[in-house]
């Protein structure tokens, strides 16, 4: 339990970080961005406008803890004000109404490039210096260095624009009533079928590379010696011997690619016009809407930090030593 | 002089990937550092109509307002690799700074230093630059550089720190300890060598994030598009709907040269793991191990 307790303590001190950061960020810019709003407006908004906005971000008169105090209160009140954008829709309603697309992309994304990349990285690292060894990581490593804007393009022009085998643009048809029907339901699958894939693409040489460093590193182990002393097959070797135990640093990886992951959802979803997160951010960065954009940057922390939770508990199950 | 051609060849020999990769990185970079001599138009100068497919005269087409794809290419990859470059070395000066000193000191040092290296490593760092750069307004290439730099130092720090930890208590360190030796000769004369590839492996990856991380970027319009890079070609090209007007060569050019720079130095960047963990090495050269793996167990029965 001590174990949970201090990711979870540590977990809630990384959220406070992130607040801190959303609250001073706009304070330690030069230039008031609320100023620049007004201005870019050019006087198509009403002062009472400029005023809730002020109200908003939390640059109410008086001392700066005071505003601290205020902008604490919104964000656990869950009031994040209206949007600049799409005015006077709420921050919160946006936000609800797209999280369900990008949690999708991504959560499926990771699971699927996951699965694959501990098989493939441990079969490699069991037949070392064959030739998924010898091939698959160095084309991975080419493959993976791709950034992933440059990916999704490449991806988009061929098989969107060009072969027109998928859609070029939203989650689902937009003709269509959303709701549980197969029809609507195919349609969405449909239309994840290329974002998705560029996410798999971009996230899986990591995992390969990661389960085979890690293999190699358990298969010296004594008791793979002893389990094939035992006279025990080779498969069970490879599973149940050495991919149980490499699977442990792999787990704590996780740490390191959610948060790649979810930057590739920006991209990805931007090229692809799809209507999660990362698109809303794009949109929201290119309207200059400040407030979309600190919850957008908060919400992709959050996820960050439950797939974090979520894989430490992976590795309580996976590691009988932190269960003292 | 010797002992380096040594190393270099034991380097590349049976190992296609460096070589590959030590190819395209030198390749792109001797291009772009000649840029002006290699590519005859101005970067900057409009020399045909606008979208002109590749052709003889325009080696890789025209931009949407009639300037040379392949000039703007190669002089955009000066400023890309420059801050690439210059983000990696922020990156790793602060990762060996903050490993080191958490490794060797230890005690209150180290979990001061681990708290806040853990605080900033769960961060997802490309959100972070994103909104960073776009408060601070559209950014040039240097605050580009800059804004990585200091935001991505800390997986480096906290693998730099664990290696510190296991020198740390070797025999060698123990002595010059004994000697009197000053702390800071033990941290650069005795631990830093032997954390070179470690931290030059660590300078690699954090070169091909930085390309990656800048073009991100500068695709979502935060860099300052009147400088020429890699990235903001791309911004250029996709704000005006390159592909959907059928000027691929606009979006695929800078493209490929993100891609094939960063993968050259993926493939390094693995063959430098290979040298600090011999174990991670593949190639033909294992064929002989198998061999006599395979014949020594089956003298064993565990074949």
């Amino acid at each position: 339990m001590g174990f949970i307790l201090r990711r979870l303590f540590f977990y809630l001190v990384a959220i406070f970080v992130a607040v801190t950061f959303n609250f001073l960020i706009p304070r330690l810019m030069p230039g008031d961005p609320i100023d620049a709003l007004f201005a870019s407006a050019q006087g198509r908004m009403p002062l009472e406008t400029l005023a809730a906005y002020k109200e908003m971000l939390g640059f109410v008169d008086g001392p700066l803890w005071d505003q601290y105090l205020a902008y604490l209160g919104s964000i656990l009140t869950w009031d994040l004000g209206p949007t600049i954008m799409l005015y006077p829709l709420p921050v919160s309603e946006l936000l609800a109404a797209k999280m369900p697309w990008t949690l999708g992309l991504a959560g499926m994304s990771t699971l699927i490039a996951v699965c694959i990349g501990i098989l493939v990285g441990t079969y490699a690292a069991y037949n070392l210096g064959g030739f998924t060894d010898r091939f698959v990581p160095g084309f991975w490593a080419f493959l993976g260095a791709m950034p992933q804007p440059v990916l999704a393009l490449f991806v988009f022009f061929l098989f969107a624009l060009r072969w027109q085998w998928f859609p070029l643009s939203y989650g689902a048809n937009p003709d269509l009533d959303p709701g549980w029907s197969i029809e609507y339901i195919k349609s969405i699958a449909h239309h994840a079928v290329l974002p998705l894939g560029c996410m798999i693409f971009g996230g899986i040489g990591a995992w390969i590379f990661n389960m085979r460093n890690a293999m190699i590193n358990v298969l010296g182990e004594d008791y793979i010696t002893m389990a094939k002393a035992k006279g025990l097959s080779n498969r069970r070797i490879m599973t149940h011997y050495a991919a149980r135990n490499a699977l442990l640093p792999v787990v704590t990886a996780v740490s390191m690619q959610v948060g790649f992951v979810m930057a590739g959802a920006i991209f990805i979803e931007t090229v692809f016009n799809y209507p999660g997160l990362g698109l809303l951010l794009f949109k929201a960065l290119a309207a200059r809407d400040y407030p979309t954009m600190q919850a957008c940057f908060f919400m992709i922390v959050v996820f960050v930090l439950v797939f974090n939770f979520i894989a430490d508990l992976l590795n309580l199950w996976l590691d009988p030593r932190l269960r003292k | 002089m010797k002992v380096t051609i040594q190393f270099l060849k034991r380097f590349y020999t049976g190992n296609p990937a460096a070589i590959f990769g030590s190819l395209i990185v030198v390749a792109m970079l001797v291009m772009s550092a000649g840029a002006s001599v290699i590519a005859e138009n101005d970067p900057n100068k409009r020399v045909a109509r606008g979208h002109q497919p590749p052709s003889t005269e325009l080696l890789l087409g025209s931009t949407r307002s009639g300037k040379d794809v392949f000039s703007q290419v190669l002089h955009g990859g000066r400023i890309s690799l420059l801050v690439a470059f210059s983000a990696a070395v922020i990156t790793t000066v602060i990762a060996v700074c903050v490993g080191v000193s958490a490794g060797y000191f230890g005690g209150r040092v180290d979990e001061f230093l681990m708290a806040i290296t853990n605080v900033v490593l769960v961060f997802p760092q490309l959100p972070l630059l994103i909104i960073l750069a776009a408060f601070v307004g559209q950014v040039g290439p240097l605050m580009i550089a800059l804004i990585i730099g200091l935001s991505s130092w800390a997986w480096g720090a906290r693998v730099i720190r664990s290696q510190t930890l296991a020198i740390r208590n070797k025999e060698f360190v123990l002595a010059a300890e004994v000697m009197g030796e000053s702390r800071l000769r033990i941290i650069f004369v005795e631990i830093l060598p032997n954390l070179t590839s470690i931290v030059f492996g660590g300078a690699m990856g954090t070169c091909i994030y930085a390309l990656m991380a800048e073009a991100g970027l500068e695709f979502l319009g935060l860099g300052d598009p009147t400088i020429i890079t890699w990235g903001t070609m791309l911004f250029w090209a996709q704000s005006n709907s390159a592909f959907i007007v059928g000027a691929w060569w606009d979006i695929v050019i800078p493209g490929l040269a993100i891609a094939i720079f960063g993968g050259g130095l993926a493939l390094l960047n693995m063959s430098i793991d290979q040298i600090a963990n011999p174990k991670l090495r593949t190639g033909g050269y294992l064929n002989r191990w198998r061999e006599l793996k395979q014949q020594v167990d089956r003298k064993r029965g565990l074949a």
